[in-house]
């Protein structure tokens, strides 16, 4: 009881010691800390993605009011077909993969401690386009134009191979004695660039045809996605994210670096290292459902930890205000040109791009601080 | 208010080094060093620069994976020991921590408490009151919700050392916790370590820079050099001219400190001429001289004062 010895601590008012403004939950056995704010901003995040997602169900050839798509989605007769079956795969698929990315994103700039790692600047997203248009160019005229069962099936498993091979690569090349992350940006940047000429060679030896539909995917598209497409991005969601939130529990001690990490007793290589992983598998599943969307893992993250005010960017928080985003920037992307429907991955990489350009910005600003 | 898992912790603590080997990549810096560092009171491990101070204190504190050889906590090998239960023993806080922009007071001693903590049980009651009461050790309560790098240098080391305090253990190593701070707060901090010694009866091994320092604030010295224990036993046993000029290649003269009566350090410098040219006072001259001679003859040196260190030692028990 050596702590004790002091009066202080009995007198000491109780907000003192948790994070500014926390709230703790507890019971005999468990107990958390939430920051209120943070509540808040997964919340009105949530209820911003809805009304995004009924308007995005909304929009198309047979306009739908918001209240009749929520309707709709309550069971409603009328519109249940072009509600349930045609449009809503594709606003889950957006909430999903912007969900996937915004978590990753999260995981990435979190242990890196730098505010500019993202899957994209990990190797995921430029490992799966090379394989996607390498697949395309080398089946697509042969087997007959890539259709049926290898577009539907074949193109989002060559995606995820191809984004778990690349993440893994940065990884174990940026690996020396441990994993730094400032060498895992730098890694990462190596094998995007690399990785973007190969795509481009591939493209020059491809068949036209086959080129633009390989073009077409690596933009980042919801267009066309069904149920098929819904179901086994939500089934390793459902497994990850949770494991993901807990496993984070880690975080905040890993944050402190190497040595104060091992001091409070991490495994700090490994526990590093599962979290890591667990963000390189997140962003291949979003990058196989919807190809590279772009700027999402990045902004996502740093949006969140603005709008709730916390030191890191706060996992649930990043998840939904990326979900948000996606299915923002597909409602844009199907608006903003009338007739022309843009594919999301151009409308978040126009506006991530000015996003980055702040960021680095702000940053050298600090450093000259 | 109840602090569960400070009652187990058995005060003092037991540390020892057995035959320890460190090093980074294919660079062996320790080799085969033994130690023992067991009962409550403050040890300072001492030394030139690069001389493995520090990756001995690496490696006694786990940050560091040894070679061979190894770290015995409380009769336990602390590689076989779970990496939690051995932080709810041993606190470190290694050399000048940077911590991650924008946290607070608050939120950095809170982390203290990851070693007691799972993931479904972040914020205990005993969590809260630690780190309440580790604030109010260091003088830091008032500054609990302030972000650190509002935060001056001697502040912010006594935020890490309650983020130490906070995990609650019988022993605390500190690598140079007065790096980068000026004489008072360097002062300060010492003078508060003393405290965690002394009132606590906390185990407590640093690595300190300042002789001066380190004779005034530590009970026993450990002295390195090239990887290698040197002498260790009191102040006054090991801070002796001999050892100063084989260690540290440095000529001083060492005096009792008028205020505390540790030994203290006056480097020559300059002033240790050469005999011809040196005032009248015969006695010091030759003294200084052959000093000097044996600063030149190193290993010479080194053996003699390892000797000497030994029954020092000896003494001390």
């Amino acid at each position: 009881m050596r702590l004790l010895g002091g009066s202080a601590g009995s007198t000491a008012p109780k907000a003192a010691a948790g994070p500014a403004g926390a709230r703790t939950l507890r019971t005999a056995h468990v107990s958390f800390r939430v920051r209120p704010r943070s509540v808040l901003v997964v919340l009105a995040g949530l209820v911003l993605l809805a009304l995004f997602m009924a308007l995005d169900i909304g929009r198309g050839d047979f306009p739908i009011g918001v209240g009749e798509v929520f309707r709709a989605l309550l069971g409603a007769p009328e519109n249940h077909f072009v509600v349930m079956e045609l449009r809503l795969p594709r606003a889950l698929t957006g909430a999903l993969v912007g969900a996937a990315l915004g978590l990753a994103g999260a995981l990435t700039q979190a242990i890196s401690r730098n505010a500019l790692a993202s899957p994209d600047t990990l190797g995921i997203t430029a490992g799966a386009s090379v394989t996607v248009v390498a697949a395309m160019v080398a089946t697509g005229s042969a087997a007959g134009g890539a259709g049926g069962a290898l577009a539907s099936i074949g193109i989002p498993l060559a995606a995820l191979a191809g984004g778990l091979v690349g993440g893994l690569a940065v990884y174990l090349l940026a690996w020396r004695n441990g994993l730094d992350g400032y060498r895992l940006i730098l890694v990462g940047i190596g094998v995007t660039g690399v990785a973007a000429n190969v795509k481009w060679w591939l493209f020059t030896l491809g068949d036209v045809n086959d080129a633009g539909r390989a073009m077409a995917w690596i933009t980042g598209s919801l267009n066309a996605r069904g149920w098929e497409h819904v179901r086994p991005l939500a089934l390793a969601l459902a497994v990850l994210v949770p494991l993901v939130l807990i496993g984070a529990f880690t975080l905040g001690a890993l944050r402190l670096g190497d040595d104060p990490a091992r001091a409070l007793g991490l495994r700090v290589d490994r526990d590093r290292s599962l979290l890591i992983l667990a963000a390189i598998a997140l962003a291949s599943i979003a990058t196989a459902a919807a190809g590279p969307v772009e700027f999402v893992g990045l902004a996502a993250p740093q949006i969140a930890l603005r709008l709730s005010g916390t030191a890191r960017p706060p996992l649930v928080g990043s998840l939904v205000i990326g979900a948000v985003l996606t299915v923002g920037a597909d409602l844009i992307a199907r608006t903003a040109f009338g007739a022309v429907e843009l594919p999301v991955g151009v409308v978040t990489a126009v506006l991530g791009a000015p996003f980055l350009l702040y960021l680095l910005v702000r940053s050298r600003r600090k450093a000259a601080l | 208010m109840t602090l569960p898992a400070s009652s187990s912790t058995p005060a003092p603590s037991g540390l020892a080094a057995r035959g320890l080997r460190l090093g980074y990549g294919d660079r062996v810096v320790v080799d085969g060093l033994s130690l023992d560092l067991s009962g409550a009171g403050t040890t300072a491990i001492i030394g030139p620069n690069g001389c493995g101070k520090s990756t001995l204190l690496r490696g006694l504190g786990r940050l560091l994976k040894p070679r061979g050889g190894q770290v015995v906590l409380d009769g336990a090998d602390i590689a076989r020991m779970p990496t939690k239960e051995v932080a709810r023993r041993m606190a470190v806080l290694p050399q000048a921590p940077q911590a991650p922009e924008g946290l607070t007071v608050a939120d950095l001693v809170a982390r203290g408490r990851h070693p007691h903590q799972a993931w479904y049980r972040q914020w205990s009651p005993g969590d809260e009151a630690a780190v309440d009461a580790a604030l109010a050790r260091t003088g830091m309560l008032e500054h609990a919700a302030s972000p650190l790098d509002e935060l001056s240098g001697g502040q912010r080391q006594r935020v890490w050392i309650s983020m130490a305090l906070a995990q609650d253990t019988g022993l605390l190593l500190l690598d140079e916790p007065t790096t980068y701070l000026d004489l008072a707060h360097q002062v300060e901090v010492l003078e508060l370590v003393t405290r965690l010694q002394r009132d606590d009866g906390r185990t407590v091994v640093m690595v300190l820079h300042d002789l001066n320092l380190a004779a005034r604030y530590a009970r026993r010295l450990v002295a390195m050099r090239d990887g290698a224990v040197v002498a260790q036993g009191a102040p006054a046993e090991v801070l002796t001219e001999e050892l100063l000029d084989a260690v540290f290649g440095l000529p001083a003269k060492v005096i009792e400190d008028p205020v505390t009566g540790a030994p203290l350090v006056i480097p020559l410098g300059s002033y240790a001429v050469p005999a011809d040219t040196a005032p009248a006072d015969t006695d010091t001259d030759t003294e200084t001289d052959s000093a000097v001679g044996a600063g030149a003859d190193d290993d010479d040196a080194g053996a003699s004062v390892d000797t000497g260190a030994d029954e020092g030692a000896q003494r001390g028990r």
